[in-house]
């Protein structure tokens, strides 16, 4: 039963560290908390179900449509949301994700929602669904492959990041983005990438995620959650602590849900978020110094 | 003449309008205009909390919830007669207020936002999952109301009730902003730093922001419980708060009057696509989008450019943007 609860509790911590890595990649870099995020997750999703399930096309090349289509919808997040506000207040900005999330709820609702038996469809398995014994416990193969790909996603992203010219520029501009831009950095540029490539790693997620659950284009926002509960646990702004958050938010949601009570699996996330800001709003391994807005 | 349209003469044209309804309005007409009152009791104490006293918290629908449910359920479990009930309800959303107030008191901007999100949405779980006391996800019916010496229909009851709520608690709201505690909201708003240092307790004002929010949204659901007959959870989620905070946005974050008029206007955006909850999302998403974008101030700041006569105190003017 342990064993059980723990192996689900980090496949699905591996979903949740994923969209938490969009979500802090992108609040380093600007300084605000895209609400949206999750329903760029959710339409990543109905789009590998559109080439998957519809089109008849393979896996991974559903895969890597919603990869690509993902980008394209963090970038027109960039575009209508956080370029012509970019000195906007916070409770502004706020404001504008919150109504963009809802917008593009409304567009997957109108394309892919509303069917007769309300508004989840099923994703089909990647692989054999029949679970298969390892060390001792039965998983799901599909459990693996999220694992897997997810630690495949957050390994490229973290190289992305650290080695290349385009991940050094995004923490430069995270840095101090005057001084970027001082240096030759187009700032404007990061940020548009740093929008997409976090909407990314988000569908990347999603795809991996709809085979074990169901896909609904209400399912963005509670993965948001999940994500906010993840980096706040972590520390706001700290990239190895989301992933540490994302797998420690699955494993509590998991036991919560196995051991005390089978609802407790839906709110454990919300009661994670209050209780670390009330009472320690750095996080675990956070950054001591908190920021104001 | 030329201030035909100025501020007073619309707001008493309203009024006007208001109470002639019950006598020529249809009962889903008469209906409407029981929700448009009840909106503009949210979009004033959402406005005194968003748009005033600039804290972003998303804890209203929530409140608006546990009015509605205590209202409700006392009419239900133990009879009571209504008129206690929503004074129970509106206690019981205030007491809910203070203690999301306290917590709340240590976080500002994104922190609070989270905190408050993470608040509803476990306010919302409670309401679907305390089977024995809330019905659960399917939610229950409210017995029938009973105005007996006074009208024989429910409808026209609640209505006159929520029409005179409006007319007490809005001048009384309009008063508070204008005085001492209205003045504290806006200086906080614009920087905590230089209001405490202006010697405004900051703690109590924000405080009085949560409760005074609270006892709005409190009303508002208690009303929601007698006048729809019907309570659920989906009456209180996210979606609400969007139309709470569409409402109040497109009025005029930080303008009273702007948030009255963007309550009555959006309504009947709601009514008309109600069957449609895809087109309701883009709408209402849309619209705040839309407004944040392209005029910040909301309609009221067209109101204030292009209408002579609309004039209003302690409104976020255009260079604060």
């Amino acid at each position: 039963m342990f064993a059980y609860l723990i192996a689900s509790g980090i496949s699905t911590g591996a979903l949740y560290a994923m969209v938490a890595i969009g979500l802090v990649l992108v609040y380093r870099s600007t300084g605000h908390i895209n609400f949206s995020h999750g329903e760029l997750f959710m339409f990543g999703g109905f789009i590998a179900y559109t080439c998957f399930v519809i089109l008849g096309m393979p896996y991974f090349v559903s895969l890597v449509v919603a990869v690509i289509g993902g980008f394209a919808l963090g970038v027109l997040c960039d575009r209508t949301v956080y370029r012509p506000l970019i000195k906007a207040p916070a409770l502004t900005m706020v404001l504008a994700t919150v109504g963009f999330s809802f917008l593009i709820k409304g567009v997957a609702r109108f394309f892919w929602g509303a069917r007769e038996g309300g508004d989840y469809v099923a994703f089909p398995a990647a692989v054999d669904p029949s679970p298969i014994p390892v060390g001792g416990i039965m998983v799901f193969p599909q459990q693996l492959l999220v694992l897997g790909g997810a630690f495949f996603f957050v390994v490229v992203f973290t190289i992305f990041f650290r080695r290349t010219r385009w991940g050094k520029m995004m923490q430069a501009t995270a840095e101090n983005a005057t001084a970027a831009y001082l240096s030759g950095i187009r700032v404007e540029r990061v940020y548009t990438m740093t929008w997409g490539t976090g909407a990314c790693i988000a569908s990347a997620a999603a795809v991996l995620m709809a085979p074990l659950t169901l896909l609904s284009p209400d399912v963005g926002f509670n993965l948001l959650l999940r994500a906010f509960a993840a980096t706040v646990l972590g520390g706001l702004g700290s990239m190895p602590g989301a992933i540490i958050g994302g797998f420690l938010v699955g494993i509590i949601e998991s036991l919560a849900g196995g051991y005390i009570h089978t609802g407790l699996q839906e709110v454990s996330a919300f009661i994670i978020i209050i209780v670390v800001l009330v009472f320690r709003p750095a996080g675990l391994f956070g950054i001591r110094r908190l920021r104001e807005t | 003449m030329l201030r035909l349209f100025s501020r007073r003469n619309v707001m008493a044209a309203g009024v006007v309008f208001f109470a002639l309804l019950p006598f020529f309005a249809n009962p889903y007409v008469l209906f409407i205009g029981n929700l448009a009152l009840m909106y503009i009791l949210l979009s004033v104490g959402l406005n005194m909390l968003l748009g005033y006293a600039g804290q972003l918290a998303f804890a209203h629908a929530a409140l608006f919830g546990v009015g509605a449910y205590t209202t409700g359920l006392l009419k239900l479990e133990l009879g009571l007669h209504y008129g206690l009930a929503l004074v129970a309800g509106v206690g019981l959303a205030t007491v809910t207020g203070l203690a999301v107030a306290l917590p709340a008191l240590r976080l500002r901007g994104l922190y609070l936002a989270l905190a408050t999100v993470a608040f509803a949405q476990a306010t919302l779980w409670v309401f679907t999952h305390w089977n024995s006391v809330t019905y659960g996800g399917a939610g229950f019916r409210v017995p029938p109301l009973d105005f007996e010496p006074f009208t024989s229909r429910p409808d026209i009851g609640v209505y006159v009730l929520t029409f005179v709520i409006v007319l007490v608690s809005v001048p009384l709201g309009w008063n508070m902003l204008r005085s001492r505690v209205g003045r504290a909201w806006v200086a906080i708003r614009e920087s905590e730093v230089a209001a405490e240092s202006l010697g405004i307790d900051i703690t109590r004002y924000k405080s009085i922001a949560y409760v005074v929010s609270a006892m709005y949204a409190g009303a508002a659901g208690g009303l929601f419980a007698g006048m729809l007959g019907i309570v659920t959870p989906e009456s209180f989620d996210l979606f609400q708060v969007i139309v709470h905070f569409c409402m109040v946005i497109v009025g005029g974050l930080g303008s009273l009057w702007g948030g009255v008029l963007g309550a009555v206007g959006l309504v009947g955006l709601q009514e008309v696509l109600r069957a449609f909850r895809h087109l309701q999302e883009i709408a209402f998403g849309g619209l705040i989008l839309f407004t944040v974008l392209v005029i910040p101030g909301g309609a009221v700041s067209l109101l204030k450019r292009y209408v002579p006569g609309w004039k209003e105190p302690l409104r976020r003017t255009e260079h604060d943007e």
